[in-house]
């Protein structure tokens, strides 16, 4: 259920076993916190300050990536070495939901916002920064995304997954005109399209009209913007906020286009439907590339197990399944998917794929309370 | 009066001052305070302190961190969202209407035709609730899609040309209504049913015997007397339907989109706008109240009249 820790019960038997585990630490460390060795441990020598950090790693993470991902594949190697600290997932839709979540004192140690949060979470006063010593995998993370992940020349996001904001479309039905985002807007598809339920439509009307600054639009542009998307709302058949729901209806042929991640286009190429991942490609416009980041809660209780479960993410064997499995891209720069359809639909190969001139990274947006507004309203209309 | 100078009895006679203490305690009538204390409680801790909660956001009094700034009254300007209310008060009007249509029928054969099946009936009517309402309402989209059971019917009997399905099923204000009229058809039933059973049969018998039809009979007596169950069930569906977020999110689409949708993606969307959120709950919570006071007006105003 939303919002509560999912493995945090023990049993009995696990409480003896914890507290002999505690109390066996106990005395082994004992002597050694006596003596005041309260250095940073680095990578491989964790396991004395992890052991001292006891109960479940209390993560905040997107469904998909918690305790209904198969085989716990991203955080398997982390259950294998912190058995007595399996993490309790909790779910969040978004980042605004995990920031709700944490404003009114949801106590995470660890959660993922995407890159264009990073400035927001990391100016906020609500995370504080990783030290990059404590991962091992550190070193093979892509450096364009690990310098993503920086505010202030602190690393307070660790990349790890990512892709783009799209285009899918059937391209037995839709004859799109352009590589534009414009497809999102044809009246020729009235009924059979899909928008995404996020501030970002604002962002993305901006970019196919023209704003010199889709993330930053001045008030002109964002009237604009925003007449704009309720003057085609009626197009758009429906808003989309989860894959699962956007997979049922282009699934069964109620949509024909949507604004869609590549893994949609994996899943929809699984149905045997035939579809293409458009990337916008007209004038300015770009697709929007992602970048998932972990963040460390500040003060939170647990920070080396947080370093060691955000480590067994970026792993290569994680990364591999990742891109195998759900069709995103991985910060691992040694990961390679099996697929050579995924592997040049993300373009692997290419360190600089979610950057110019590919794609536009996603960025921090100074107004987005003023967009978030905006965006209702065009719902609301 | 002063302590120990004596007191009223239950039935409000005075007694005199110098009556034994022990009486004089057996006269705090302790079982009134201790019965409807804890329902009180209850509602003051579950009802009434969400609701200042609610509201000292909505008046800017309490802030999440990091929110927009705002004043007292920032978000009363209901202006934008106010067309949106009314679109969801219209849907839910009408889906309370034809629904109190369709369930009377049902609840008046099964309670005054004299089956001897009738609770098994009922239990046929009420048997969509053994299943979760979310797996229900999911069971829509499968028969509403472009390729769903009903356009696939269509197809085949030749009433719509394959390729060009009825849209308008699903991801629409129709769907939403159809699905919410559907779910809470049992609710609407269940009052009437309970009403019409519990009429006085000797009523309908001297209805009867007066001379009048079964039509006048049901005109100027039954429906009359079961009005109660009938607003009771009218507002059953109407309160619930009116801030619906859930039904219109799986099968409204952009048209279907509800006034209940707006306040849950206020406080859950691109950024956390509690106030607003706040106060949208708050409107709506305040004119279901006073339509509520109107409907309870209009059926005493209604009883007078039959009595």
């Amino acid at each position: 259920m939303e919002g509560e820790p999912l493995d945090s019960k023990l049993s009995r038997r696990e409480v003896l076993r914890l507290a002999g585990f505690t109390a066996g630490i106990a005395v082994v460390a004992g002597p050694a916190a006596a003596c005041g060795s309260a250095a940073k441990q680095v990578a491989g020598t964790t396991s004395t300050s992890t052991a001292k950090e006891t109960g479940a790693l209390q993560v905040l993470d997107w469904a998909g990536y918690c305790n209904d991902m198969p085989h716990h594949a991203m955080y398997a190697s982390y259950l294998k070495k912190y058995p007595q600290n399996k993490p309790a997932f909790h779910f969040m839709t978004n980042e605004s939901d995990a920031l709700g979540k944490i404003r009114s004192g949801l106590k995470v140690d660890l959660f993922r916002p995407y890159v264009g949060w990073v400035e927001y979470f990391a100016s906020s006063g609500l995370v504080e920064p990783w030290d990059p010593s404590l991962i091992s995998n550190f070193d093979h993370l892509n450096p364009f995304m690990v310098k993503a992940g920086q505010y202030q020349g602190k690393q307070y996001g660790i990349p790890d997954d990512w892709g783009f904001d799209a285009i899918l479309y059937r391209k037995d039905k839709v004859k799109p005109a352009a590589n534009s985002w414009g497809l999102l807007f044809d009246d020729r598809y009235a009924g059979k399209i899909a928008w995404f339920d996020d501030l970002e439509m604002i962002t993305i009307a901006g970019m196919h009209l023209g704003a010199k600054d889709p993330w930053n639009q001045t008030s002109a542009e964002q009237s604009q913007s925003k007449s704009f998307l309720i003057s085609k709302k009626h197009l758009a058949r429906t808003y989309w906020s989860s894959e699962t729901d956007l997979w049922q209806s282009f699934g069964a042929g109620d949509i024909w286009i949507a604004y869609a991640w590549p893994n949609d286009w994996v899943q929809m190429k699984a149905k045997g439907l035939p579809v293409v991942y458009m990337h916008p490609s007209v004038g300015k416009e770009k697709p929007i590339a992602w970048v998932g980041m972990f963040m460390l809660l500040k003060g939170t209780p647990r920070p080396n197990l947080a370093h060691a479960y955000v480590d067994s993410w970026s792993a290569k064997p994680s990364a591999v399944w990742l891109e195998n499995n759900y069709g995103y891209g991985h910060a691992n720069t040694e990961a390679r998917p099996t697929s050579s359809d995924l592997l040049r639909a993300l373009q692997l190969s290419n360190p600089h794929a979610v950057g110019l001139p590919n794609a536009y990274l996603d960025r921090n947006i100074p107004q987005r309370a003023t967009y978030a507004k905006l965006w209702e309203e065009v719902k609301a209309a | 009066m002063g302590r120990g100078e004596g007191g009223l009895t239950v039935d409000g006679t005075a007694v005199e001052a110098a009556a034994p203490t022990a009486r004089r305690r057996r006269r705090f009538d302790w079982a009134t305070p201790s019965l409807l204390g804890p329902p009180v409680g209850w509602l003051l801790v579950f009802f009434l302190a969400p609701i200042v909660y609610v509201a000292l956001y909505s008046f800017h009094v309490r802030v999440l961190p990091g929110s927009a700034p705002g004043t007292a009254l920032s978000a009363w300007h209901l202006g934008t969202y106010l067309p949106l209310f009314w679109k969801s008060v219209q849907m839910s009007l009408i889906v309370s209407a034809l629904v109190v249509l369709v369930a009377y029928p049902l609840a008046y054969y099964l309670a005054l035709s004299g089956t001897p099946r009738k609770y098994v009936l009922l239990l046929v009517l009420i048997a969509p609730f053994l299943t979760s309402y979310l797996l229900r309402v999911l069971a829509w989209k499968v028969i509403l899609g472009d390729q769903g059971v009903v356009n696939w019917f269509l197809t085949k009997t030749g009433i719509e040309a394959a390729g060009h399905p009825l849209s308008f099923l699903l991801y629409s204000r129709f769907a939403v209504m159809l699905v919410l009229g559907y779910v809470w058809l049992p609710f609407v039933a269940l009052p009437i049913f309970v009403t019409l059973e519990s009429l006085d049969q000797r009523l309908l018998e001297a209805a009867s015997d007066l001379g009048a039809s079964r039509l006048q009979t049901f005109r100027r007596v039954t429906l009359p007397l079961s009005l109660p169950g009938v607003v009771a069930a009218f507002l059953f569906v109407f309160i619930p339907t009116v801030g619906e977020f859930v039904t219109p999110s799986l099968v409204g689409g952009t048209s279907g989109y509800m006034y209940g949708n707006q306040i849950h993606d206020l406080f859950n969307g691109g950024f956390p706008d509690w106030q607003t959120g706040a106060t949208l709950s708050l409107f709506l919570l305040g004119v279901i109240a006073a339509l509520t006071f109107v409907f309870v007006r209009f059926l005493r105003l209604g009883e007078a009249r039959v009595a």
